[in-house]
C-alpha cells in the first residue's frame, strides 16, 4: 500500500496533542522521563513536517480531507507554502525541549514538570493546527488550545507576579478569542459554511453586507491582540518576561505568530470575497511603523534583559505587519520570511538569556556586567542573536528587514522606510548597551565572576541556534524563493 | 478613564449589535445556514455516513476533527489547572488528605459531616446509582438517540461532585483511584488518536469510518469507543477540576 502523503497531514496536529495526553502517564514513574518523551514526540513531529515540506516542493500543496469528507462538508487541512512554516516551528520545539530539561531544575517544582511538558506539546499541536486548518471553527479551537496552554505556561513557575501576568494575558486573550468566535458565527450565519475558501466564494457571490465587513474587522482586531500589535500589546512584556525562559522563547518567537497567520488569513478572505477593508493596509502600515519605533524605544530603557527582549518582539511584529500592509511583493515576502527569521532569532536570544539567568541567578544588565568573560560561549551566542535582530548582514535578520525596507522604498512609502531605519537604530543602541555591559565592564557581582557555562543540554541548542542565525542569513535567498509563489496570492488583498 | 472605558464599551457593543442586525432573520427557512452545508447533511447525512443519528454524523464523522480538538481543549483546561501554583488555602490545608474546610460549612473541618442535612445526603446517595445508570445509558445509546459522550461526562461529573459534597472529598476521590487517573483523563484525546488511526488504515483518511452498509457493526464499535473516551475522560477531568478547587 502506498501512503498518500496528504493524508498524513492531520498527524502533524494529532501526534503532539495525543503525546501531551500521554505525558502525565510517562511522568508517573519519573518526572525526567516526561522530558525525554516530549523530546521524542517533537522530533517525530518535526521529521514529518520536514518530509511534508519536501513533498510540497516536489508535488505542490498537500490537502488532507479529514475523515475523507471534501470541503465544505468536512474539515480540510492544507499544507501549502505558508503552512510549511510549521516545519521550522516544530524544529524550534525540538531545540527548546532539551533546553528545558535542566532549566526546570530549580525553577519549576518537580510535581509540575509533567504539566509543563504536556502544555508544551499542547502548544505545539495547537500552533500547527492553527497554521494548517482551512476551517473557521477548527481555527478557533486550535487557537484556544494554543491560548490555554500559553496562559498556564506563563504561570507555571509561579513566582511573584507570574500569576498576575498570566491573568492579564488571559483576560486580553479571552476578549480576542470571543471576537474570533463572534466573527465565525457571523460568517457562518451569512454563508452557511465554515470552510475558508467556500466562505469567501459565497461572500463574493452575495450582496455586500455590513455584517461581513464587521466579521473581518473583528477577526483583524482579535488577531492583532494575539500578535501583540501596537496598541494591543500591553499584555506581552510582563507575560513574556516573567515566564520561564524556554516558555518565553516559545511565546515570543512562535505563539505571537498565530496573530500574523490569522491576519494573513483575514487578508486572503478579504481578497477572495471582494470585501474591501477600507484603509486596512494603511492601518497596518501605521500601526506597524509605530510598533517598530515604540517597541525599540521602550526596549532601550529596560534593565531586565528578558523585558528588553519582550519589547523587541513588539518592535519585530511591527516589521512584519508593516511589510504585510505595504503590499509590495518584496515587502510581503520579506514579512513572511521575517515570521520565521524572527522566530529563530528570538528563540536564540531567549534561550541564551535564559542560560545566563540560570547560571548566575541575575537578570538585569547592571548585575550582569562582565558576564561575557565567565560565560564566553553563551554570550557569543547572545551576541550573534543580537547582531541578527539588529539586521546586520550576513545574519538571518538582515534579509527579511532588507526586503521589507526595499518594499517600502519601492512602493514610494519613504516615511515607512525611515521608520524602519530608525527602529533599527534604536535596536542597535540597546544591543550595544547589552554588549557593553557583557564585555566591557568589570563584574560587580560575585555570582557573575563565579558563573560557569551551562550543561550541554542547554548550551547545545543555544549554540546550534546561534549558528543557524548566520547560516539562515547566508542562505536567505532560499527562504525568499520558497515563499515567493505564495506572495502572489496574497497581493490582491492588500491592494484593495 | 472610567468614562473612556464606558464609552468604548458602548461604541463596541453598538457596532457588534448593528452587525448582528444585518444577519438573516432568526429561523428564516431560506437562510444560508439551512440551505448550504446543513441542507446536504440533512439530505444525505444518514446514507453517506452510515450513522443512524444525524447529530452523531456531524459531531463525529463530518466534523470529527473539531470534536477531537474540543476534547483536547478540555484536557488542556485540566493540565492548565494542575500547572498553576496552589493557592494559600490549599497550602495551609497541607495536602489532599485534609477535608476541605470552608466548602461545606463556614465553621471548620470538624463539623463538616454534620452540617450536611442527613435527608439531602440520603437522597443523593439513594439517587446515585440511578444517575450513574442514566449516564451510562446516554453514553451507550448516545450515538443513536439523544445523549452522547459529552452529556454522559457531564452527568458522571455532576454525580461525582454531588457525592463529594455529601460524603467528603477524600471518600469521593476513592471512586477514581490515583493510579488510574492519569490514564482515564487522557482517554478523550487518545481514543480519537487511536480510532482516527484505525480509520486511516481502513479508509485511507484520518478519522474516516468505513461507510459500507455491511460494516455497520465495525462503525458502531468505533463510534462507541470514541464516545467512551469522551465520556470517561471528560468525567474524570471534571472530577479532578472539582478536586483542585479550594474550599
Amino acid at each position: 500500500m502506498t501512503i498518500a502523503w496528504s493524508q498524513t497531514v492531520p498527524y502533524l496536529v494529532v501526534l503532539p496533542l495525543a503525546g501531551a495526553a500521554l505525558v502525565p502517564i510517562v511522568a508517573r514513574r519519573d518526572a525526567r522521563a516526561a522530558g525525554g518523551f516530549t523530546f521524542v514526540v517533537t522530533l517525530v513531529t518535526a521529521a514529518l513536517a520536514i518530509a511534508l515540506t519536501v513533498r510540497l516542493v516536489v508535488e505542490g500543496p498537500l490537502t488532507a480531507h479529514v475523515g475523507g469528507w471534501v470541503a465544505p462538508y468536512g474539515i480540510e487541512l492544507r499544507f501549502d507554502r505558508l503552512g510549511a512554516w510549521t516545519a521550522p516551528l516544530a524544529v524550534f520545539f525540538v531545540l527548546v525541549v532539551p533546553f528545558a530539561w535542566r532549566y526546570l531544575e530549580g525553577t519549576v517544582p518537580r510535581d509540575r514538570w509533567a504539566a509543563f511538558y504536556a502544555l508544551m506539546l499542547l502548544n505545539l499541536g495547537g500552533l500547527i493546527g492553527f497554521s494548517l486548518t482551512a476551517d473557521l471553527f477548527n481555527l478557533f479551537l486550535a487557537m484556544e488550545v494554543v491560548s490555554l496552554s500559553s496562559y498556564a505556561l506563563v504561570a507555571v513557575a509561579g513566582r511573584g507576579t507570574a500569576a498576575w501576568a498570566a491573568l492579564k494575558y488571559l483576560l486580553l486573550g479571552s476578549v480576542s478569542s470571543l471576537l474570533v468566535l463572534f466573527a465565525v458565527a457571523l460568517l457562518f450565519a451569512l454563508t452557511g459554511s465554515l470552510n475558508l475558501p467556500d466562505v469567501a466564494a459565497r461572500l463574493a457571490a452575495a450582496e455586500p453586507s455590513p455584517a461581513a465587513t464587521l466579521a473581518l474587522a473583528s477577526l483583524a482586531v482579535a488577531f492583532a491582540v494575539k500578535a501583540a500589535l501596537f496598541p494591543l500589546h500591553v499584555w506581552l512584556p510582563d507575560a513574556h518576561a516573567i515566564a520561564p525562559s524556554p516558555v518565553s522563547a516559545v511565546l515570543s518567537g512562535l505563539v505571537v505568530k498565530i496573530g500574523i497567520v490569522g491576519l494573513v488569513r483575514v487578508m486572503e478572505l478579504a481578497a477572495s470575497s471582494g470585501i474591501a477593508l477600507d484603509l486596512f493596509g494603511e492601518l497596518l502600515m501605521v500601526l506597524g511603523a509605530v510598533a517598530i519605533v515604540m517597541g525599540a524605544f521602550l526596549a532601550i530603557f529596560q534593565d531586565d534583559i528578558k523585558l528588553m527582549l519582550a519589547y523587541s518582539t513588539i518592535s519585530n511584529i511591527g516589521y512584519i505587519v508593516l511589510g504585510l500592509g505595504l503590499g509590495a511583493p518584496f515587502a510581503v515576502a520579506g514579512a513572511l520570511v521575517h515570521v520565521v527569521n524572527h522566530a529563530l532569532i528570538k528563540v536564540t536570544l531567549f534561550l541564551a538569556a535564559g542560560s545566563i539567568i540560570h547560571q548566575t541567578g541575575l537578570r538585569t544588565l547592571t548585575d550582569l556586567r562582565g558576564v561575557g568573560r565567565t560565560l564566553p560561549q553563551t554570550c557569543a551566542a547572545m551576541t550573534l542573536g543580537a547582531i541578527a535582530i539588529v539586521g546586520l548582514p550576513p545574519t538571518a535578520g538582515f534579509i527579511s528587514k532588507w526586503y521589507i525596507g526595499l518594499g517600502a522604498f519601492s512602493a514610494g512609502r519613504v516615511a515607512y522606510g525611515f521608520a524602519l531605519v530608525f527602529g533599527a537604530l534604536f535596536v542597535f543602541i540597546y544591543y550595544v548597551r547589552m554588549l557593553n555591559a557583557f564585555y566591557f565592564r568589570t563584574p560587580t557581582r560575585e555570582e557573575v565572576a563565579a558563573a560557569v557555562e551551562p550543561p550541554w543540554s542547554m548550551r547545545g541548542p543555544v549554540l546550534f541556534l546561534a549558528a543557524a542565525c548566520v547560516i539562515v542569513g547566508l542562505l536567505g535567498g532560499f527562504l525568499l524563493a520558497f515563499i515567493m509563489p505564495a506572495v502572489g496570492d496574497l497581493l490582491p488583498a492588500i491592494r484593495s | 478613564m472610567r468614562w473612556l472605558g464606558l464609552a468604548l464599551v458602548v461604541v463596541a457593543a453598538a457596532t457588534l449589535m448593528l452587525g448582528v442586525a444585518d444577519l438573516p432573520p432568526h429561523g428564516a427557512h431560506d437562510a444560508p445556514v439551512h440551505t448550504h452545508v446543513g441542507a446536504r447533511y440533512l439530505e444525505r447525512g444518514v446514507a453517506e455516513t452510515g450513522m443512524r443519528n444525524l447529530v452523531t454524523a456531524v459531531l463525529l464523522v463530518y466534523r470529527g476533527f473539531d470534536t477531537f480538538l474540543e476534547v483536547v481543549v478540555i484536557f488542556s483546561a485540566l493540565v492548565a489547572v494542575v500547572a498553576l501554583p496552589r493557592g494559600r488555602a490549599a497550602r495551609s490545608r497541607d495536602g489532599d488528605d485534609q477535608p476541605p474546610a470552608a466548602l461545606l460549612t463556614r465553621e471548620g473541618p470538624a463539623q463538616e459531616r454534620i452540617s450536611v442535612s442527613p435527608v439531602v445526603a440520603f437522597v443523593v446517595q439513594l439517587l446515585g446509582p440511578f444517575i450513574a445508570v442514566f449516564a451510562l445509558a446516554s453514553l451507550y445509546r448516545g450515538h443513536v438517540s439523544p445523549g452522547g459522550g459529552f452529556q454522559s461526562a457531564a452527568i458522571f461529573g455532576a454525580l461525582f461532585i454531588a457525592l463529594a459534597l455529601v460524603q467528603g472529598r477524600e471518600r469521593a476521590a476513592r471512586l477514581v483511584p490515583r493510579g488510574a487517573r492519569v490514564w482515564l483523563q487522557a482517554l478523550g484525546p487518545l481514543s480519537f488518536a487511536l480510532i482516527g488511526g484505525v480509520g486511516w488504515v481502513l479508509t485511507g483518511a484520518f478519522l474516516g469510518y468505513p461507510a459500507e452498509a455491511a460494516a455497520y457493526a465495525l462503525r458502531e464499535a468505533m463510534v462507541v469507543a470514541v464516545e467512551i473516551g469522551i465520556a470517561v475522560g471528560g468525567a474524570v477531568i471534571l472530577a479532578q477540576l472539582f478536586m483542585a478547587m479550594e474550599g
